[in-house]
């Protein structure tokens, strides 16, 4: 049956307008992902408007292209000038940038584009294989497990703003009131609108989401009046050739890196609030950890550049495979791409993959074609890449904002999606400067209305509140959005505080309590292994209090 | 100091804004169907938001948060002159978009937007000659190609000018 629909789906891209439409869709990425301060969402949002006028499975192909070439595209910056593109290449300039300038940047890039296409493979095949698997999971949620899955992801997306933990669930539950506002979806009654007509529709939250994080990124760049007038970058030549052959060799031998930080990077993915950015850095720490050399990296190592580039790449197959089985975006950029789904009449949510077969694994198959496109592709835009950096920014600025004001008014003619643009541009400019996070508050405008349909369904069920506490997956989430509230305290905490011992201890014990009531075979199993580890921990927690004690 | 009176401005700044959408959760109609009342869910929000903002106020008075270097040397100039120096750039990016925004019924998509990211070019790029040719190029070859793809490849219909309007307002026609 997987393979009947990989064939259909493989069918459905084959064309040559597709195709056509996929390799710009990855260059564009590319260059996207190379600049640094254009972030790959914003990409994937420019491109958005473009797909409007395309069939679903072309359009959503386009923009995973963008998403795929984006995600490669920071290691050009990286390598080259030692500055990422994005976030998620920041681990890659540790190796990247010593071994580009002793004098093998040719080296580092093709170990670096090798890197990605492997770990983009393995979370393609993961994509293919693990989506359909957690759709049936997620056949099993009811409101209730919904409703908490929601709360979740909010919280885990907080607690990652660390000892900004308050900021972020204070960003999170602003994004959860703006979604509020417009008619109730439920009951369709008018709330918060303040008399306004043009409130009455809400915001629509592509606007919010560009206001928010494009608009306010843009202006963070220009306000250094002196950083505005400088090019993007100075340094960068020409003259590199990626050495392919030597660099898929160097790879090749270091396989075992290659999977255990693109199964990081998947998995990273599938946590819904972390990203390429964590996923970088975690594949970097164990590769670091692992090594028989670990004083040697940092200093342009092949294994420094192959886990964080492996992991980046696989990040967005995970996040692809939690939004697409269960409607649940894990990052800023999945936020987009369900928007992009939803403009195409494309409602992502367990059954979503059995009922729309032939969607679901074009998608599958457009994350996979993007990768070997990404290869192709990388040594031609490593020239372009290295014209657009003599841009300078308040050029790029400018124009970019001009764009986004065309490409919301076309999302759905309305110009007060333009004001929307505005509001939260200047919204999302002042959290930034007050230090609050903006990637809760977009997952809260996200994921509100999830949140308040599915607690409408449970209320219209029954008014009894028990089913939360006694539903396993709700009782599951909840348990672990407790734990990830805890968890930056925990952090800041560790080895001065008595209680931070036993913390992973009582995680485990608690999470495996769910299981326990999970019924069948299997995953009690894996809950009686995950208690029996608690107690275990919880053993070895007392050993060290009492001899620290002593 | 500064980011503690910021912080604590900010935190009295959400305890407001909870209260005043919590008066007009009172002003949502109560539907004589459905189980969860349209006011339950906001109001849910806005108590947990409510919660966490006097935290984050309690925290902001008590916490002597450290600036760091970085910051610290980032930081605007003493007096109103030297906060609009600091904040120039994003202030006019926003006073143009809003200008932008403005004028789009009367200009329309083209010429607004060409306007928009024409003087948005100068005011950060400088007003020099070679500035003003350069920014024109710029501003028209950018806009005007995705109007065009927009109008004429998509099929969107962006909005038009309003001359006849423009001049009536004008006085040039009657």
């Amino acid at each position: 049956m997987i393979l009947e629909n990989i064939a259909t789906a493989f069918g459905e891209l084959a064309n040559i307008k597709t195709i056509i439409l996929m390799l710009v869709g990855v260059a564009g990425g590319l260059v996207a992902g190379a600049i640094p301060g254009f972030t790959i969402a914003m990409a994937v949002v420019l491109t958005l408007p473009f797909t409007f006028g395309m069939p679903a499975t072309q359009g959503l192909a386009t923009m995973v292209s963008v998403l795929v070439g984006g995600l490669s595209g920071g290691l050009m910056a990286g390598i080259l000038t030692g500055i990422p593109g994005t976030p998620s290449s920041v681990a890659t300039t540790f190796d990247g940038f010593p071994m580009a300038r002793r004098g093998e940047p040719g080296l580092a890039l093709g170990i670096g584009v090798w890197s990605s296409f492997c770990g983009g493979i393995i979370s393609a095949v993961l994509l293919v294989t693990l989506a359909p698997q957690l759709a049936r999971i997620g056949l099993e949620f009811n409101p209730w497990d919904y409703f908490m899955l929601v709360i979740f992801a909010l919280t885990i997306t907080a607690s990652l703003a660390g000892k900004n933990m308050v900021k972020g669930l204070i960003a999170g539950l602003v994004g959860l009131l703006v979604r509020t506002i417009g008619e109730d979806e439920a009951a369709g009654i008018a709330r918060f609108n303040f008399g306004s007509d043009a409130m009455l529709q809400g915001f629509n939250f592509i606007a919010v989401l560009i206001g928010l994080f494009a608009f306010s990124q843009l202006l963070s760049d220009v306000r250094d009046p002196a950083q505005a007038k400088k090019a993007l970058m100075d340094k960068g030549s020409v003259h590199i050739r990626i050495e392919h052959r030597r660099a898929l060799r160097e790879v090749l031998t270091r396989w075992t890196i290659v999977l255990r930080s693109s199964i990081i990077g998947v998995f990273t993915g599938i946590l819904p609030g972390a990203g390429g950015s964590i996923a970088n850095i975690l594949a970097y720490d164990q590769a670091k950890k692992t090594s028989k050399h670990p004083e040697k990296f940092g200093t342009g190592i092949p294994d420094g550049i192959i886990a964080p580039e492996s992991s980046n790449n696989a990040v967005e197959g995970g996040a692809l495979i939690t939004m697409m089985a269960l409607g649940i975006p894990g990052d800023v950029t999945t936020a987009v791409m369900l928007g992009a789904l939803l403009i195409h009449d494309v409602v992502p949510s367990p059954t979503f993959i059995a009922e729309e077969p032939v969607l679901a694994y074009s998608i599958f198959i457009a994350f996979f074609l993007a990768t070997f496109m990404m290869v192709g592709l990388q040594s031609f835009m490593l020239r372009v890449f290295v014209k657009v950096t003599r841009v300078k920014m308040y050029v790029l600025t400018a124009v970019i904002l001009g764009f986004c004001g065309i490409g919301v008014f076309a999302l759905n003619n309305v110009e007060y999606d333009l004001w929307t643009i505005l509001w939260f541009g200047i919204l999302g400019f002042l959290m930034r400067q007050f230090g609050f996070p903006l990637a809760p508050m977009i997952l809260g405008v996200v994921l509100g209305n999830i949140a308040e349909l599915n607690l409408a369904r449970a209320f219209a069920i029954t008014t009894d509140l028990s089913p939360f506490f006694t539903r396993p997956w709700s009782l599951f989430f909840m348990i672990v959005a407790v734990f990830s509230a805890v968890y930056p305290m925990y952090q800041d905490k560790r080895g001065t505080k008595t209680w931070t011992l036993y913390y992973p201890a009582l995680l485990l014990i608690a999470v495996s309590v769910p299981l326990f009531m999970m019924g069948g075979f299997i995953r009690p199993s894996i809950g009686f292994a995950i208690m029996v580890g608690g107690i275990y921990t919880l053993y070895k927690a007392r050993v060290t209090h009492k001899a620290t004690a002593a | 100091m500064e980011r503690l009176n910021k912080d604590s401005a900010v935190a009295i700044f959400l305890l407001v804004l909870c209260g005043v959408f919590f008066a007009a959760s009172f002003d949502i109609r109560v539907p004589t169907y459905g189980v969860l009342l349209p006011s339950t869910w906001p109001r849910a929000i806005i108590a947990a938001l409510g919660v966490l903002s006097l935290i984050y106020l309690f925290q902001s008075l008590t916490n002597s948060q450290e600036i760091p270097e970085d910051e610290e040397q980032a930081l605007p100039q003493p007096g109103f002159s030297g906060w609009l120096a600091y904040w120039k750039n994003p202030i006019w990016c926003f006073v143009l978009f809003f200008a932008y925004l403005a004028t789009l019924p009367v200009f329309g998509m083209l010429i607004s937007g060409i306007g928009f990211v024409f003087l948005l070019l100068n005011v950060l790029g400088g007003w020099s000659a070679k500035n003003l040719v350069f920014h024109a190029i710029v501003a028209i070859g950018c806009i005007g190609a995705m109007w065009s793809l927009f109008t004429y490849g998509l099929g969107v219909i962006l909005p038009p000018s309003d001359f006849p309007y423009l001049l009536t307002v004008l006085g040039v026609s009657s």
